[in-house]
């Protein structure tokens, strides 16, 4: 507890990661806004205030896991995925049902979508699993191990179902796994495996509604009115924004609702089409900002567990992004993958910023013993 | 410990991050680069589809201009129909719709299927018009259930009304949505396919200037199709409004008199000065209010398959043998050749022989002048004039008072009579002329067939001095006229033996009017001939002769001349007292008279008037 109040710690705070960060939420607070924005009532929607206070909230828990070592964490991560089990199968009985999906529990003034934080809590778990052996002698079982830790919280999220939220926790094993000396030969062949299992996925594993966003990701126009609807608007949503965009609260593909839920999985959209391919510019560069600052947290490491978690932690970080800005442009299917920092969604944004939390936890420690 | 394990693969490490760093920054490229194409590589091509997705152009359809009459009195105008159309694109279930709307609106949900069948082939965004002109009771049925009834909604269309019904249907004409043919040939492709335009009488002479310009509004919509705000509105400009020569009191008159009559037939009045057109009936006439909306089939196949052709404007399209009226070209032929003058006498004894044939006349005249030949109609005396004047004589002087002639008038589809001449028959028949014939065109029969605005313009010359005139309802259509070629003593023996006709013991004696002097001749048109009514039972309708009579009035200052043409009326004297109620009329209101009602109904003719109604060609 000593070094939670050493001043001098403080000091090797990533600002300028942080402000980038900063700068990331308050350009989607903007978006959402605008996304939410009901001309005929020239007013936003509730989410906006939700967002900040998920804002602020996330920021507390940003300093919270600022404050206590990541190795303090990283000791008690077995606990950590136990109340995780533990939660998302709570969440599979009690949960709250919102639009056909059970994933959120309800805590009174908050629903929390605890799949969010299993990225960061999975994160931890495989960073401590992979931290206590050397490098060198990888045996299979530790894969399998590896493998089993990842596929008990991936199955009870495809359970609520959320595809889209469970394919986020892969990312994060495998850039761990990867960076604990998992051969990529190993890896390829696991993929090919994967690949030679698809058509008995598709035919066992996937719900109906899984199928046509798949089919119609393939063939768009074949269901203009179906789920290739949101990716055709997709496309119109970001080619109509140009090179300057069509302004704030002037986008009329997102003020006039052609886009769903555009304050949630297409906020990005909302942006280049309001701000046009400049406001992309500068967006994706931030991003590109954050992940190459936050890499950089793992290249000063202390030691291979700091690593292991910050290289997970930016796994889940780099696919989300760029799936999501992928599916903004209408070039991946339409998943329910929120944009980390940008997208409304409380457990999200809190889950996001913790992450950051840690990384920069990390990487201030990275002198202390 | 952790420390050296770690030292050992900090190389191994470093090469993943930089592999991880490197992968990141190309696939952020590739994003960009896909931005790039999207966002500016195919900018107007997505921006035309985010158009396309929140904006539609709505025509809001310009009313007509309306027209007056010539005191100012309304003869055409606007009113708002309601249409309950329908948007497809904003339509869920179209059947459950389609059933929903027939039940609110009691129309058969059949009907509503077909017009969304027919139209498959237009957007899906257009709107269709599922029932057009609704009741106020079908409006308040949609509006009540309009939460269920997503993708329909009520329409406000300017519509052509006329106020006065059938009256003067033919001068209006009617409208009609624009045909493929005419659309490219019509106002320099001002028209798009729907447009409504005149398909027949004034609406189509005038369509240009009464047609007006379409406005547009341009709205944004919503995803579900809801209307958010205007963007770009552009009004449509209204048709100029026509002021006509027309006065509705006396078109109301003439048409009175036929529909009192039960006559089908025709007539014309003009100021016999200006040409300007008072009134132009024809009849049977047919209802323009039917086509303002789009003509439905039914009514479309009852006035097209009607024997008497109630879409005919039998005043510039009936071709009718003058009969008695055409003596006046006659005797102004003969007299302005100098063949005879007005005290040329002939003796009838109820006909002659010319060109060893018997041709007979209706009644024992004795010896007559022309004035007297006119008065009392005496073929004889004409039958003896057509053995005196050539053929093409009579041809020519029936040109110069506009007879076989194009009036000019300003309506469309105007035929032009004929007046048989040499050349002519050559021409048809490749066979010469044979002097007999002319003893038929004498008394206005054999191929003579002219148009009832050609027989007002032809008693219009006699009255205002010899000049013929081009009748007009709104603008003159400049045409070298011939003007005065008629010597003056002929038109006034002409004018004498006409006054006669009316208020001695002539013919006419039937449109006399105490204190006016009203000059006019009548003329029984022959619908077969002679030798054919005996191979058939003449009585039956269809074969009657037709009664013509041509008015002017008053002599001195004439401000009224006119034809009246009555399909099988028998005998110009019919005609002739139909002429008189459309003069008391004109009278009336020139002296600010109540205008007065007809007072005895116009009866079939009769013998008893002792002019016997099957005896010769002519009276």
């Amino acid at each position: 507890m000593r070094e939670v109040f050493n001043r001098r710690l403080y000091g090797y705070i990533d600002g300028t990661l942080l402000a980038a960060i900063l700068v990331l939420s308050s350009i989607g607070l903007f978006m959402i806004y605008s996304a939410t924005y009901d001309p005929t009532l020239e007013n936003a929607g509730p989410q906006v205030i939700r967002q900040f206070g998920a804002l602020v909230l996330g920021s507390l828990g940003l300093v919270v896991l600022v404050m206590f070592d990541y190795r303090t964490l990283l000791n008690h991560s077995v606990l950590l995925y136990i109340g995780l089990v533990g939660l998302l199968i709570y969440t599979l009985f009690f949960g709250v049902e919102r639009g056909g999906a059970q994933r959120w529990i309800d805590f009174g003034f908050i629903n929390l979508q605890v799949s969010e934080f299993a990225r960061v809590v999975l994160a931890l778990t495989l960073a401590a699993f992979y931290s206590d052996q050397r490098r060198e002698n990888r045996s299979f079982l530790d894969w399998v191990l590896g493998a089993l830790i990842v596929s008990v919280p991936f199955v009870l999220i495809v359970r609520e179902p959320d595809l889209g939220t469970a394919i986020t926790l892969l990312p994060v094993a495998i850039i761990i796994m990867v960076f604990s000396g998992l051969k990529l030969k190993l890896l390829m062949s696991l993929c090919l495996v994967g690949i030679l299992l698809t058509p008995l996925a598709w035919a066992y594993a996937l719900e109906d509604y899984q199928k046509v966003r798949i089919a119609s990701f393939i063939d768009p126009e074949q269901d203009p009115y179906g789920a290739g609807y949101q990716q055709i608007q997709a496309r119109i949503t970001v080619g109509s924004g140009g090179l300057e965009g069509k302004g704030f609260l002037e986008g009329t593909q997102n003020q006039y609702n052609f886009l769903p839920v555009a304050h949630n999985d297409f906020i990005f959209s909302v942006l280049a089409e309001e701000q046009g391919f400049l406001g992309v510019l500068v967006v994706l560069g931030l991003y590109l900002f954050v992940i190459m600052r936050s890499l950089e947290a793992a290249r000063l490491a202390k030691d291979r567990q700091g690593m292991l978690l910050v290289v997970g932690i930016v796994g889940g970080f780099v696919f989300q992004v760029i799936y999501n800005v992928t599916m903004s442009a209408g070039l991946a299917p339409v998943k329910g993958l929120t944009l980390p920092l940008m997208s409304y969604g409380g457990s999200s944004i809190i889950a996001t910023l913790m992450g950051f939390g840690l990384i920069l936890n990390v990487r201030m420690r990275r002198f202390t013993n | 410990m952790h420390k050296t394990v770690f030292s050992t693969d900090r190389s191994s490490v470093r090469r993943l991050l930089r592999g991880f760093n490197v992968g990141v920054v190309l696939v952020f490229c590739f994003l960009i680069f896909s931005f790039w194409r999207f966002q500016v590589g195919q900018h107007a091509h997505f921006l035309e589809m985010a158009e396309n997705n929140h904006q539609r152009t709505l025509n809001l359809r310009s009313p007509r201009g309306v027209v007056f009459d010539r005191d100012g009195q309304v003869l055409i105008d606007n009113r708002y129909s309601l249409n309950i159309s329908l948007i497809r694109e904003q339509v869920g279930d179209l059947s459950a719709v389609l059933e929903l709307l027939a039940d609110v609106t009691t129309v058969d949900v059949g009907i509503l299927r077909a017009v969304v069948e027919s139209n498959s082939h237009v957007p899906d965004y257009r709107s269709l018009v599922l029932i057009r002109d609704a009741s106020l009771e079908q409006v308040a049925g949609v509006s009540a259930r309009a939460l269920e009834l997503n993708g329909v909604f009520v329409e406000q269309i300017p519509t052509r009304y006329y106020p006065n019904d059938n009256t003067a249907s033919h001068l209006f004409g009617y409208l009609g949505e624009v045909t493929s043919a005419q659309l490219n040939q019509f106002e320099g492709g001002r028209l798009r396919s729907g447009s409504v335009i005149g398909q027949a009488g004034l609406e189509l002479f005038y369509n240009r200037p009464l047609m007006g310009i379409d406005g547009t509004r341009k709205v944004a919509v919503n995803s579900i199709g809801r209307e958010i705000e205007t963007i770009d509105e552009v009004a449509p400009t209204e048709g100029q409004s026509l002021q006509l020569t027309l006065d509705l009191d006396l078109q109301r008159a003439v048409e009175e008199v036929f529909v009192s009559s039960g006559y089908s037939g025709a007539a014309v009045v003009l100021d016999p000065t200006s040409g300007e057109v008072l009134a132009l009936s024809s009849m049977p006439s047919y209802d323009p209010n039917d086509f303002a909306l789009g003509v439905n089939e039914q009514t479309w196949r009852n006035l097209n398959g009607n024997n008497l052709k109630p879409l005919q404007n039998r005043a510039l399209q009936g071709r009718y043998s003058p009969g008695s009226t055409f003596k006046i070209v006659m005797a102004a032929a003969a007299l302005e050749e100098q063949i005879i003058d007005p005290e040329f006498k002939v003796n009838c004894g109820g006909g002659g022989t010319f060109y060893g044939r018997f041709f007979g006349c209706h009644s024992r005249h004795g010896t007559v002048n022309l004035y007297e030949a006119l008065e009392q109609s005496c073929n004889t005396y004409f039958y003896r004039l057509g053995t005196m004047v050539d053929v093409d004589t009579i041809n020519q002087w029936a040109s110069v008072f506009g007879l076989g002639e194009s009036s000019g008038l300003d309506l469309p589809h105007e035929v032009i009579g004929l007046v048989p001449s040499r050349a002519w028959k050559q021409e048809i028949k490749g066979e010469p002329w044979y002097p007999g014939e002319t003893i038929s065109v004498a008394i206005g029969q054999g191929a003579v067939a002219v148009t009832p605005i050609s027989l007002a313009v032809m008693i219009s010359a006699v009255v205002n001095g010899g000049e013929r005139v081009t009748p007009y309802l709104f603008k003159k259509e400049s045409r070298v006229s011939g003007s005065t070629i008629i010597g003056s003593q002929t038109l006034d023996a002409i004018r004498e033996g006409l006054w006669m006709v009316v208020n001695r013991n002539g013919t006419g004696g039937r449109s006399r009017i105490q204190g006016y002097d009203i000059i006019g001749k009548t003329g029984t048109a022959q619908v077969i001939s002679l030798e054919g009514r005996e191979l058939i039972d003449g009585s039956d309708e269809e074969y009657r002769d037709h009664g013509l009579f041509v008015f002017a009035a008053p002599l001195d200052s004439p401000r009224i001349a006119g034809v009246v043409v009555a399909e099988h009326a028998e005998h110009g004297y019919i005609a002739a007292e139909m002429a008189r109620h459309i003069l008391e009329v004109f009278f009336a209101k020139e002296e600010g008279r109540p205008i007065p009602n007809l007072k005895n109904p116009i009866l079939p003719a009769e013998d008893s008037l002792g002019v016997p109604s099957v005896i010769a060609e002519g009276q």
